[in-house]
């Protein structure tokens, strides 16, 4: 059902018979002042992206009810797995708990999504639970579809040499000790992959070759592994100075890469993995959009290779309950598998009472916790416009980063928006996207975690 | 960012060392407190040795610093880089300084007893 951008004046008084406006300023970050609602709104995902807006909404609404739709207890701070596979931080370094971040007053239904009917505004989670909505943010994440690899599940991973930096915190300790039995083998291939969908940080599987090539460097015996990289696409990463870069720093280390090549299935025991070569004209990248269905294509041949070492990027979607209700993108290149919002002011292209934040929205980029901190003063001022049938204040710039990991102890700080083909977006005048540097290394070790914290409070 | 917000960001960046932070400003407050009762003013005792030893300490920072943040000196290349180091080489001096300074004044003060 198609419905106009804007709430009709009947649906804003029903949301907000008595919606006084408390000298509700215009969009402007944290001086902003409190609103007074009846409305009930519904966040689903208590990730990075939802638990920051249950917080900037809990301090600018008074009177209404906010619901949040969060299974987990524990808050994973995901942009930590790439350090605890690399060998480098203890496991429970990334684990807190969600009750921690949750401000008083929020209702938290500790239960999954199962399905959104967003014509009637209703909300049934797996329990069988039903919520009605005035607002609704969806921010439920990513799935991660390992099935659309023959013969891969995530409980392989940590055996038979498969690691995989996203399956969760427990995958990624396992991927650790996956990489280090393949080092104290002293030989062997390892073979890295990147997926044919967008996937969230889309750095995370660079930064995990770069990591276990300074591994393998400091065995003293780096000419005895072989280290290949198998990219869907032309392109290693969508900013185009960065693809470049990580094109020739593999190069100069000893990787070999094969482009439009996909994993398309692996055979465990037998430790061969079989790649789909998706033609020479793909201009695949980390963000392009290969849909479902098309992965099963007979016509595409394939190459079977050995390896000692595979490290496994699924291919990522929005969660199926999503992608089964109105919400997901109807046509164009998110269509099938994302959430059809506008990338600039986060509010859904079809239903103005939705907005979407964070790893489940249809964009060229931004599938990272950086991008959560930038747009979730947008989703904030948006929707309280739209609560007070206001012109949407707020735009997204498609500001992204990514701390390039480009060797234990070394990193770049690169940070890019919509703009201009991605370019750089610095926020630092003292800090050169280009440039390796240890401080943007210790940044990463040490600061963005608690940054991240804080933009988990709705205060960064 | 609001002051709050980067207030936040220093809270959870310390908290792992709050312990050590806690257990440090202890020690020397105590030895302060335990130097002033005999006399110690920070602008009347001089120590050579102290001030070497100090500037030393900060100097070996250069060289365990990166070691502690899982790098290598060897990674330290731009002018950000060597602005960050040298900056924590200079604390490392004056926290240095801040212990040996009134310990250099209570071996003193035993000495001349
Ligand atoms: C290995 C790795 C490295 C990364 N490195 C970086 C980095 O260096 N820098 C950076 O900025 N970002 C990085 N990221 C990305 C960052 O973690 C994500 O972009 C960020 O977490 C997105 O937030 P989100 O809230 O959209 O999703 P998530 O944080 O994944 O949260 C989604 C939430 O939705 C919940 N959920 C799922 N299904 C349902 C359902 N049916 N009903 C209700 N709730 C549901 C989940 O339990 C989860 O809590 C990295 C991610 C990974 C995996």
């Amino acid at each position: 059902m198609q419905k106009s951008p804007l709430l009709t004046r009947r649906e804003l008084l029903k949301v907000g018979s008595g919606l006084s406006v408390g000298s509700l300023l215009p969009f402007s970050g944290l001086s902003a002042s409190t609103l007074r609602t009846q409305a009930h709104i519904v966040i689903v995902g208590g990730g990075a992206a939802g638990m920051a807006m249950v917080n900037r909404l809990a301090r600018r609404l008074q009177g209404g009810t906010i619901t949040l739709v969060e299974p987990r207890e524990t808050h994973h701070y995901q942009p930590g797995w790439t350090m605890v596979a690399s060998g480098i931080w203890a496991a429970e370094k990334t684990m807190r708990l969600n009750a921690q971040f949750l401000p008083r007053g929020v209702k938290w239904l500790r239960d999954y999504a199962d399905s959104i009917d967003a014509d009637s505004k209703r909300i049934t989670l797996v329990g069988g639970e039903t919520l009605e909505y005035d607002f609704l943010i969806v921010a439920s994440g990513i799935q991660l579809n390992y099935h659309l690899i023959d013969g891969m599940t995530p409980a392989l991973v940590g055996q038979h040499g498969i690691g995989s930096v996203y399956a969760g915190i427990e995958g990624a300790s396992r991927t650790n000790q996956a990489i280090q039995t393949w080092l104290q083998s002293g030989h062997g291939r390892g073979i890295f992959t990147a997926a044919p969908t967008p996937v969230k940080c889309a750095g995370a599987p660079l930064k995990m070759t770069f990591t276990t090539l300074s591994r393998l460097e400091d065995t003293g015996r780096r000419d005895a592994f072989d280290v290949d990289y198998m990219a869907p696409g032309a392109s290693l990463f969508s900013q185009p100075w960065v693809d470049e870069f990580v094109k020739q720093r593999f190069d100069s280390q000893g990787v070999n890469r094969r482009h439009h090549y996909r994993l398309s299935a692996i055979d465990p025991q037998a430790k061969q993995a079989e790649f789909a070569f998706v033609g020479p004209e793909s201009e695949f990248t980390s963000h392009h959009q290969l849909r479902e269905a098309e992965f099963r294509r007979d016509d595409q041949p394939t190459v079977i290779a050995d390896y000692d070492f595979l490290h496994v990027v699924p291919p990522m979607s929005a969660h199926d309950f999503v992608k089964q209700s109105a919400l997901i993108a109807q046509d164009g290149p998110f269509r099938g598998e994302w959430l059809d919002v506008d990338i600039h002011t986060l509010q859904h292209n079809r239903y103005p009472e939705v907005f979407g934040i964070g790893d489940v929205i249809g964009a060229p980029i931004n599938k990272t916790a950086a991008s959560v901190k930038a747009q979730a003063p947008v989703v904030e001022g948006n929707l309280l416009a739209v609560m007070q049938g206001n012109a949407l204040p707020a735009s997204h710039s498609g500001y992204t980063s990514c701390p390039m990991i480009t060797g234990i102890g070394k990193a770049m700080l690169v940070e890019f928006g919509y703009a201009d083909n991605f370019a750089f977006m610095p926020s630092f005048p003292f800090i050169d996207p280009t440039e390796e540097s240890w401080a943007v290394w210790v940044m990463k070790d040490r600061m963005l975690q608690p940054a991240y914290y804080a933009v988990l409070e709705g205060k960064a | 960012m609001s002051i709050d917000g980067m207030l936040t960001i220093l809270m959870y960046a310390l908290a792992p060392f709050k312990w050590l932070l806690i257990m440090g400003l202890i020690v020397i407050i105590a030895l302060h407190l335990l130097t002033y009762l005999r006399g110690y003013k920070i602008t009347h005792h001089r120590s050579r040795l102290t001030n070497l030893l100090a500037l030393l300490i900060g100097l070996t920072a250069i060289l365990w610093v990166p070691w502690l943040t899982h790098s290598t000196l060897g990674y330290v290349a731009t002018v950000f880089d060597w602005i960050a180091l040298l900056g924590a080489a200079t604390a490392t001096s004056v926290i240095a300084f801040i212990i040996l300074h009134p310990l250099s004044y209570l071996i003193s003060f035993r000495d001349k007893e």
